[in-house]
């Protein structure tokens, strides 16, 4: 099968994508110390407060990078692939694909760019970054963007989730929804470099991926 | 002496006759305007204010399912002393707590405050919505608040009974008690309450609404909760005297411990002031002398709806999680965390010894499948 090096992610994609690794990986790590701060501070430190605005700041990243994306999915020069998206047609093919990772089957339809379970994960991981955000609006005690009043205007969300320290436990929850998110999709793409020596891995640093040649 | 013409001679000598020298009372006014955001200027004002109110209108003062701590709150405040403030500054009428009156005496006190209306509705305390589970002289609590109002002029829940429930509607809550506003819904009476939710209120707060309605005739902004703004803006927190040690990360890790001692950031001890609103660390209790984080007491939120069930497990930070369809177990956040976190790495790892046992990562023929 004759096969070819294919530009599978240009440089707003990577970027757009390594902005959002970067800002999980500090929400997470700074997140890990608000909800339980494990070092302690000296006489001339600032340790929380820096935790918190490194906290807020990566939130607006994710934020902005996830509306860049949805962007870039209509109306990116490059790829729009929102088609690829489509849940009923992706449900469909899931469980073959669950059924090859499963060694139930030896193969599966490969799809034009994301195979059934990543598009399913990516959309609902993007819903996950929503929540995060309302939630994290909710518990915000500052202004939004430095003009929406983040508590008053996002109570709703505490007021529906029984209160607000229930907002921080589902807040805390869904921080470990993408941390398991992150290790699969890292084991995924590993084990595709591995089995299918299609570049998988390397194509999220340099773009290019190995692809069926087509036409 | 500009405030001569405002409020008069006679009104300062009856408080000077009861033990209250006009330099006190000026100084509370001065305190309350302060309370309010208003300038120095209109100290005087608040003075005329309060004369007025000493004459009409009245305050009734309902207690419903509580512990009467609003009460008590309110005769142990000493600016103004307790007796000036029920007897004449705020002209009480009916409080079952702290009035002399009793039986058919005080029965028709109230009636008659009822016929005259326009008074001011403090209510203390939750009101009970089983049939039963809560009557005065042979009245329905409920009953009570809905005959009283309506021609209130302005109606303030006073404690976290009052305003949400609190601690009487904690769970089970075997007599339904809910907060007035809630209760007011109930029996259909569309009338805005004011809450001054705390656990006791803070007299402060209460003096400060009820002096805000005499001089300028109209309630505080309320936030979403129906509290007025000007006390409950902003987050403990934000105020607290121990937020440079929450900025620094220094933490108190055990009760009785050094750190304690060193006036550490309670936050690690279950302190709910993140998530309460309330001018407690700038009004504190007992006549400014103190409040609970200022006595090394976490803040437990009493301040805030829900309370004190969604706030629970008062020296914890986060409640604990109960796993549905698994009855009675309880675990905590942490714990659900890791064990999904230790279950998908497991996972991860048997997946990867399966593929490459498989043959799979081997054969390079079988990669692209159809």
């Amino acid at each position: 099968m004759e096969k070819e090096l294919k530009y599978e992610w240009n440089l707003s994609y990577r970027i757009e994508h390594w902005v959002r690794v970067l800002a999980i990986a500090v929400l997470v790590l700074t997140g890990f110390y608000i909800h339980s701060p494990f070092m302690g501070g000296g006489p001339e430190s600032y340790t929380m407060a820096w935790m918190n605005f490194f906290h807020t700041l990566s939130a607006y990243a994710l934020l902005l990078g996830l509306i860049v994306r949805i962007y870039m999915a209509f109306n990116s020069s490059f790829d729009r692939d929102w088609q690829d998206f489509g849940l009923i047609r992706n449900l469909k093919a899931a469980p073959e694909m669950l059924g090859y990772y499963l060694f139930l089957k030896s193969s599966y339809e490969r799809a034009r760019k994301y195979d059934a379970l990543q598009a399913i994960a990516y959309p609902f991981i993007g819903i996950v970054i929503i929540f995060q955000v309302m939630t994290g609006a909710a518990l915000y005690k500052g202004r939004l963007f430095g003009f929406i009043n983040s508590s008053e205007s996002f109570r709703w969300v505490s007021t529906m989730l029984g209160g607000e320290s229930y907002t921080r436990i589902w807040h805390y929850l869904a921080m470990w929804v993408v941390i398991i998110f992150a290790g699969v999709h890292i084991y995924f793409s590993l084990l595709r470099t591995v089995t299918f020596r299609d570049k998988t891995f390397t194509s999220m640093f340099n773009g290019y991926k190995l692809k069926r040649k087509t036409s | 002496m500009g405030e001569k013409h405002l409020v008069s001679e006679q009104f300062l000598d009856a408080l000077e006759f009861r033990g209250l020298s006009r330099r006190d009372f000026l100084k509370f006014c001065g305190a309350t305007s302060a309370l309010l955001g208003l300038s120095e200027l209109y100290t005087p004002q608040v003075a005329s204010a309060i004369e007025k109110a000493s004459k009409r209108p009245p305050v009734v003062w309902l207690n419903f399912a509580s512990d009467s701590g609003c009460t008590e709150s309110l005769i142990k405040a000493t600016y103004p002393n307790a007796a000036d403030l029920v007897l004449d500054i705020l002209s009480i009428d009916y409080n079952e707590t702290i009035m002399a009156a009793a039986g058919k005496q005080a029965e028709e006190v109230l009636a008659k405050s009822l016929k005259d209306g326009r008074y001011i509705l403090i209510i203390e305390g939750g009101v009970p919505t089983k049939k039963g589970h809560g009557m005065i002289a042979g009245k329905e609590m409920i009953d009570i608040l809905k005959d009283f109002s309506g021609p209130a002029a302005a109606i303030i829940a006073v404690g976290s009974c009052a305003t949400f429930g609190g601690v009487p509607s904690a769970n089970p809550n075997p007599s339904q008690i809910v907060g007035v506003s809630e209760a007011l819904k109930k029996t259909g009476v569309n009338k805005a309450v004011i809450n001054l939710d705390l656990c006791p209120v803070n007299v402060e707060y209460l003096v400060g609404v009820v002096v805000n309605y005499l001089l300028l005739g109209s309630l505080p902004e309320l936030d979403s909760f129906g509290r007025p703004k000007m006390f409950y803006g902003r987050i403990i927190h934000d105020n607290c005297e121990r937020r440079a040690h929450f900025d620094a990360g220094r933490f108190v890790e055990q009760f009785g411990s050094k750190e304690e001692t060193m006036g550490y950031c309670l936050y690690k001890m279950g302190c709910k002031g993140p998530m309460t609103s309330s001018e407690c660390p700038k009004v504190r209790y007992n006549d400014k002398i103190n409040w609970c984080i200022g006595a090394g007491a976490p803040c437990i939120g009493c301040a805030e709806q829900g309370w004190p069930d969604k706030f629970a497990r008062f020296y914890e930070r986060l409640p604990g999680v109960k796993i549905p369809g698994f009855g009675g177990i309880e675990t905590t956040a942490d714990k659900i965390g890791a064990v999904a976190a230790a279950a998908t790495a497991a996972g991860i790892a048997i997946h990867a010894v399966a593929s490459a046992s498989s043959g799979r990562t081997k054969d390079k023929e079988k990669e692209e499948g159809k």
